[in-house]
């Protein structure tokens, strides 16, 4: 491709009079012409085997954006954005951006004096950033160490992946702000943080740089710190019914959030608005007002300057404040009754369903009346709640209440439906009485036993199941490898964890819960071209999801041969032989190793009272370039919305696709963007291609949740599933999650939703409204509101 | 396909143009219903003050360059006024002469959402500008700022060219009001404030400035919206009184852009005196002519440039959002959703 935009040149300081007078100033101060060959060349080094990448356009393009005394720092970061810019029409320009930015963050640390691995963490230690473990490991293996770092390892990023690494994970000078280890260094550094031998942190290092597997965002972060606090999730009981309580509740989440982690947080043992406080002889004002605090506390923390600080507040539905809770994320109504930065989630134990579906009342019951609530489910809840809707403060129709919900969802994408009896029937951790998990996190992949005392936490790690897939299929042998590494290195966390709080301290040994989930399933299925609604995908994510909790479960029982079980082991279901997929009755197809891992966790029991959950990996999928978890493509083509910026995002499988049949046109280009990155309309596409590229919006969403439902009973904590709808109504809402319910799903995520319009396009072509179509259809509509008043919209 | 316009009558079976003098209340039968949809599409975008978060912002302008920080500096000055002047023309000129209920209904729509435009850049420069005095100078733009005041001054002298018009009784009449409806949707909404979101957008696509450009994209979103309406009731004026669109108000058409054109390129040279790395002055005049013709083509004119877009970021704001809310307020929501609870709908 040599296609070099060509300008017109306009009027006497056009474009190309201004070139040629243009300089740019050197590192030493001098100013010397903008050579254009010399970006060239500099763009010419990494593109052998980018065979689309046209380094000359690149050149042009980046000069035309200077200015007359620019610097060569600036230069660099302009051809950097200018590679990223091109992205749209030819996804190669992704890694050749990945790699002019590495070539960047190179210079930069070798301008620091750091010529090796080793070098840069005696660097890091001495500015205060690598702990003091990971230095002394570091120095006495570090030749073979610094043998270990993949030169070639870069050139696997994507731009996106490694513009994300660059500017948030990898450590920075204090001062100067400049980075001062490589992407490879980093992810020795974590996998040091993690090892005991070098052997082993050999291992996971070429697992991660091969970008096979990735450990959740706060190991990334914090490995091989000084603060190694590197749990992802924090699940934390409601406070107590009494001031105090509340205000150490505020304490610990603002503790939590500090190091990187994400809250969830139950509210439902405080009293509702109207209750008495027999303390002062007044009544409560509920809630809301407490919330507000929570919502003020989780916004003033900030992430290390990584990310913000983000809680999800969970509530059960008979809660007397549950409409206003529901109101919490509305842009109208009074300010000081909205939480903007608060996710929330519905906690809904079965009765409450299944008044919805009888048209039942519902009672609204104080927690003060009723404090028992919030610790039972299934039978038990269904009695102790009928006894007490006696003291109900107020009735309500249970599908007035479902529908408020259904509406929260619609307008904020918030209000999470999750299933408090599924939860616990379901769970590994409920085996003995009175352990009771109270509510899920901040993602809903979580679900894990907590009290007034301990704060249930979860380290998560994510493996991408792309990289585990070629046209022939899934390497077994492969993912097995990559899930026992995972295991293995998912609970040394529980050990050498810092925890920002005692309550999580206090959980976390005893239960030594764990969660390992997939990404890019997207990925696989496009490889294997099986549409996302297709029998065959659900076959395929099933059986890997029985791969993955399977060898799981081996490895963890060959960490308790070796180090005994964990310590609450008696409590769970597991010691009394029931594993996960019995809970739900289902039927491996790998019956000979579940028989002989039956065998193996009845002589030494497991490390883990849980081990899969799959988590959003909004980030890390981003860092390994592929689709997020277990979702379908959102579109074709779309943008990447991050406190890094914007990012183009092309699908480059349909690319591939289009280009082998000669259609990767800017036509084609064009007709895609304009419907917001679906190819339905492409009928040059056979159907079986469209179908394939469907998107989640164009995708039935009773497939997303039969998916859910088949892999379930291989996840045996549970799965950030979202769901999509462009134009949601009430009833396709209430339909949709009722269904939910009814397959047995213990949580569910957001509801993604789009807006009612959308900005006018600038780049694709305009085609004018000469007058002459509008009246046609404008005398269409008008026939038809006048025929038809009650189908048509614009008269409801 | 049929070239001839309707004739929309009232409910007693009388003529009635869209431009006709006089107050019409009547809202059935509706003659223009794709002004309601309009109007219902706007409702569903409703967004508030209160969601935009500024609080990262900050810490961004700390770090700007001296010369990125004149760009932003001049750039909240223009934003400063720019809605109200909006707001002014609306409810001077156009809800008078726009003779349909349910446009008016649209146009109120309009005018509240400049309001909260407004209150947006108010909050803005009050959290950008923490002095004062710099802030009353800033609001004072107009006054102190000639590359501003020239782009007032030509949104002036359009709000004028039609205010002691009562009523559009002649030929001459109309020609003047659609003027000045294509001036404040091409040129205004449709030049001035593209020019503007430009600018935003180069910075977001660095990274910078996240709170601006969330406002931004929902002030965006309005705007275009804004800009089709005007261009409905352009078309349907149009269709109605085909008379009206001869050579001559294509070309005053096309005079109006090219000055709209040369006022942005002004403001643009003030805006990048000091060298903005990626955003030249020669592609902002580029990019500005390119957007001109988009308008001019949008109306059935012919193009003035045959300018292209240079900017690749802005191909960004064409395509779907997904953020992460670990990281961003994610703002793709609608209000006003419908229905009842059932449990048979299709999903």
């Amino acid at each position: 491709m040599t296609v070099v935009q060509e300008r017109p040149t306009s009027g006497p300081d056009g474009p190309e009079q201004r070139r040629q007078a243009m300089r740019v100033r050197k590192r030493n101060g001098d100013a010397e012409p903008v050579d254009v060959n010399k970006i060239v060349r500099a763009v010419e080094r990494w593109v052998a085997d980018l065979d689309e990448v046209d380094p000359l356009r690149v050149a042009t393009r980046t000069v035309s954006g200077l200015y007359d005394g620019t610097t060569i720092a600036e230069l660099d970061k302009l051809s950097i954005q200018t590679a990223a810019e091109l992205i749209g029409e030819e996804p190669q320009y992704s890694k050749l951006a990945a790699r002019l930015l590495a070539a960047s963050v190179d210079r930069e640390v070798r301008g620091q004096g750091v010529a090796s691995f080793s070098q840069a963490i005696r660097y890091g230690h001495g500015l205060g950033l690598v702990g003091d473990d990971t230095a002394a490991f570091v120095d006495r293996h570090a030749r073979r160490l610094d043998d270990a770092v993949d030169p070639a390892g870069d050139l696997r990023f994507e731009y996106f992946g490694l513009r994300t690494v660059a500017d948030r994970y990898l450590l920075r000078h204090p001062d100067s702000r400049l980075v001062v280890e490589t992407p490879q260094y980093w992810l020795l550094r974590v996998a040091c943080g993690l090892s005991e031998t070098p052997d082993e942190a050999v291992d996971l290092y070429r697992l991660m740089s091969s970008l096979a597997y990735l450990p959740s965002s706060p190991t990334l972060f914090n490995s091989g710190t000084r603060h190694t606090q590197m749990s992802s999730c924090f699940l934390v009981d409601s406070p107590r019914d009494e001031l105090d309580s509340i205000y150490e509740r505020y304490h610990q989440v603002a503790r939590l959030s500090k190091f990187s982690g994400g809250i969830g947080i139950s509210w439902s043992r405080v009293r509702g608005r109207g209750a008495l406080i027999r303390g002062t002889n007044g009544r409560s004002n509920g809630i809301v007002p407490f919330l507000k605090t929570l919502d003020a506390g989780v916004a003033a923390v900030n992430q290390g300057g990584r990310r913000k600080g983000a809680a999800c507040v969970y509530l059960e539905p008979w809660h007397p404040d549950v409409e206003e809770f529901l109101e919490l994320r509305d842009n109208t109504g009074e300010d000081a009754r909205r939480t903007h930065n608060l996710n929330l989630a519905n906690w809904l134990p079965d009765e409450f369903m299944r008044r919805v579906e009888a048209d039942g009342d519902w009672s609204l019951v104080d927690p003060s009346d009723a404090p028992e609530l919030p610790d039972l489910y299934g039978e038990e809840f269904d009695a102790a709640y009928r006894v007490a809707e006696k003291k109900a403060v107020r009735t309500v129709r249970a599908r007035d209440l479902y529908g408020r919900m259904m509406r929260t969802l619609a307008q904020t994408g918030n209000g999470w439906m999750t299933f408090k009896d599924a939860a616990n029937r379901l769970s590994n951790q409920t085996g003995a009485p009175g352990n009771t998990i109270h509510l899920s996190n901040l993602c809903t992949e979580i679900l894990e036993v907590n009290s007034d005392t301990e704060t249930a936490v979860c380290n998560l790690g994510s493996i991408n199941l792309g990289a585990h897939v070629t046209t022939d299929g899934v390497d077994w042998e492969k993912l097995r490898a990559t899930v026992r590494t995972a295991v293995v290195f998912l609970d040394r966390v529980i050990d050498i964890n810092y925890y920002p709080a005692a309550q999580a301290a206090a959980s976390n040994p005893r239960w030594r819960p764990v969660g390992l989930g997939l990404m890019g399933l997207q990925d696989a299925f496009f490889t294997l071209r099986l549409p996302f609604d297709s029998a065959g995908a659900r076959e395929l994510s099933t059986r890997v999801q029985e791969e993955i909790l399977l060898t799981a479960l081996e490895t963890s029982a060959g960490l308790a041969e070796r180090f005994g079980p964990h310590p609450a082991y008696a409590e769970t279901r597991a010691a009394a032989g029931h594993l996960h997929p019995d809970l739900w009755g289902a039927e491996p197809t790998q019956r000979e190793r579940w028989t002989a891992l039956r065998a193996t966790i009845a002589a030494h029991g497991l490390r883990n009272s849980l081990l899969v959950a799959i988590a959003p990996t909004a980030t890390i999928a981003s860092i390994a370039g592929c689709y997020e978890c277990i979702e379908p493509q959102v579109s074709n083509l779309f943008k990447r919305e991050t406190m890094s910026g914007e990012f183009l995002q092309v699908n480059t499988y349909l690319v591939r696709e289009l280009r082998a049949r000669g259609l990767w046109t800017p036509q084609i280009r064009d007709r895609i963007k304009r419907a917001e990155g679906s190819v339905q309309g492409i009928t040059e596409l056979p159907a079986d291609v469209r179908e394939l590229f469907r998107t989640a919006w164009e995708l039935p969403q009773r497939a997303l949740i039969d998916l859910a439902t088949a892999r379930a009973p291989y996840v045996d904590q549970s799965q950030s599933l979202n769901l999509f709808m462009s134009a949601p109504t009430i009833g396709k809402l209430s339909s949709m999650y009722l269904y939910a319910w009814k397959s047995g799903l213990k949580t569910t995520y957001y509801l993604r939703s789009r807006p009612a319009t959308r900005i006018q396009q600038a780049t694709v072509a305009v085609t004018p409204t000469t007058g002459v179509d509008p009246v046609v259809a404008d005398a269409e509509a008008l026939a038809c509101s006048l025929e038809n008043p009650e189908s048509c919209e614009a008269c409801q | 396909m049929t070239t001839t316009p309707t004739t929309p009558t009232t409910g007693t079976g009388a003529r009635h143009l869209l431009l006709d003098p006089g107050m019409d209340l009547t809202l059935r039968p509706m003659r223009y219903p794709h002004f309601f949809d309009r109007f219902r599409d706007a409702i569903k975008n409703t967004w508030t003050v209160e969601e935009v978060d500024l609080h990262s912002d900050l810490a961004d302008l700390a770090r700007l360059s001296p010369a990125e920080r004149h760009l932003v500096s001049r750039l909240v000055a223009f934003f400063a006024t720019g809605d109200t002047i909006v707001a002014n023309n609306l409810v001077l000129n156009l809800y008078q002469h726009v003779n349909s209920p349910e446009g008016r209904l649209y146009l109120s729509r309009q005018l509240f959402e400049e309001a909260v435009h407004v209150q947006f850049y108010l909050n803005l420069l009050d959290t950008y500008v923490p002095d004062e005095k710099e802030r009353f100078e800033a609001f004072a733009a107009i006054e102190n700022i000639p590359s501003i005041r020239r782009k007032a001054e030509f949104c002036f002298r359009w709000i004028d060219s039609v205010f002691e018009l009562r009523e559009l009784r002649t030929r001459q009449d109309r020609r003047a009001f659609l003027l000045n409806l294509i001036c404040f949707a091409a040129c205004i909404e449709g030049l001035f404030f593209y020019g503007a979101f430009a600018y935003v957008y180069f910075l977001r696509s660095r990274g910078l400035l996240n709170g601006l450009a969330s406002g931004t994209n929902w002030v965006f979103r309005d705007e275009s919206m804004h800009m089709a309406f005007a261009f409905d009731v352009v078309d349907t004026v149009r269709a109605e009184e085909p008379d009206l669109f001869d050579a001559e108000l294509q070309q005053q058409v096309r005079d109006m852009l090219a000055e709209a054109v040369e006022c942005e390129v002004q403001f643009a040279a003030d805006l990048l005196e000091q060298g903005v790395s990626g955003m030249s002055l020669a592609d902002m005049r580029e990019y500005l002519q390119h957007v001109a013709d988009r308008r001019l083509v949008t109306l059935g004119i012919a193009p003035l440039y045959g300018s292209r877009n240079p900017f690749g970021f802005m191909e960004l704001q064409d395509v779907q959002e997904l953020s992460n809310f670990f990281e961003r307020r994610v703002s793709a929501y609608q209000v006003g959703v419908t229905g009842s609870v059932s449990f048979d709908d299709d999903f």
